[in-house]
């Protein structure tokens, strides 16, 4: 599996591990974290239970790192991007993305954070089965 | 020449498989054609094409060993 996926719910240890990583660097004054979670929404009278992710894991990676290129070019206070994205089934609750971008100062991290979590959406090769309480499933078409 | 296609999302449901192999494809029009006069119900579906990892916007010029990938709209997140 990609670095950037990880099989089932991204774990809280994941995004400890992330907060972790970027502890220690003086040249880091801010750290902006997005964390993505399955709504149980209610669809013709059913609750989504759960949303199992099918990812081209092989293009993933690749969108991944032009992500982190044109971020780096864009935000020059940019001091660095971790994300990991859930691949499988992650029930409702559970966590399905995590985004960390550290820089020098606030504003970008902020900024960039937020642009990189608009350019998953539009760019990441994941696709979404959601499964309802009966054990039905629908895809879900992009947000 | 031959080529390997890849199916995701609810295309991966309407053909009924993730992976495909085709011998002697001669173009992508020709390849285009026997995937959708092998699951004709692919046509009524919105879908990008990706030749070795890259999306193409254009009919790409295929070589042999080739992997096409079929995409529905992304949903990731």
């Amino acid at each position: 599996m990609k670095s950037c996926l990880t099989q089932g719910p991204v774990r809280i240890s994941d995004i400890s591990n992330l907060l972790a990583k970027g502890a220690g660097y003086v040249d880091r004054g801010g750290h902006s974290l997005f964390i993505g979670q399955v709504r149980a929404d209610v669809s013709d009278n059913k609750r989504i239970t759960a949303i199992e992710y099918s990812v081209y894991e092989d293009l993933a990676s690749a969108e991944i790192e032009k992500i982190k290129t044109r971020l780096f070019s864009e935000f020059t206070d940019i001091k660095n991007i971790e994300i990991i994205h859930s691949a499988g089934i992650v029930k409702a609750g559970e966590i399905a993305m995590a985004v960390m971008v550290s820089a020098g100062h606030r504003q970008q991290a902020q900024q960039a954070c937020s642009m990189v979590v608009e350019l998953i959406k539009e760019r990441f090769p994941a696709w979404k089965k959601e499964i309802f309480e009966d054990g039905s499933f629908r895809w879900k078409s992009a947000e | 020449m031959d080529i390997e296609v890849l199916f995701f999302g609810v295309l991966a449901d309407v053909t009924g498989t993730g992976r495909k192999h085709y011998n002697y494809v001669t173009s992508f029009g020709d390849l285009k054609h026997r995937i959708e006069d092998e699951f004709p119900e692919i046509v009524h579906y919105s879908f990008r094409i990706a030749v070795n990892n890259e999306i193409v916007n254009e009919e790409p010029v295929l070589r042999g060993g080739d992997e096409v990938a079929y995409l529905p709209p992304f949903a990731g997140g």
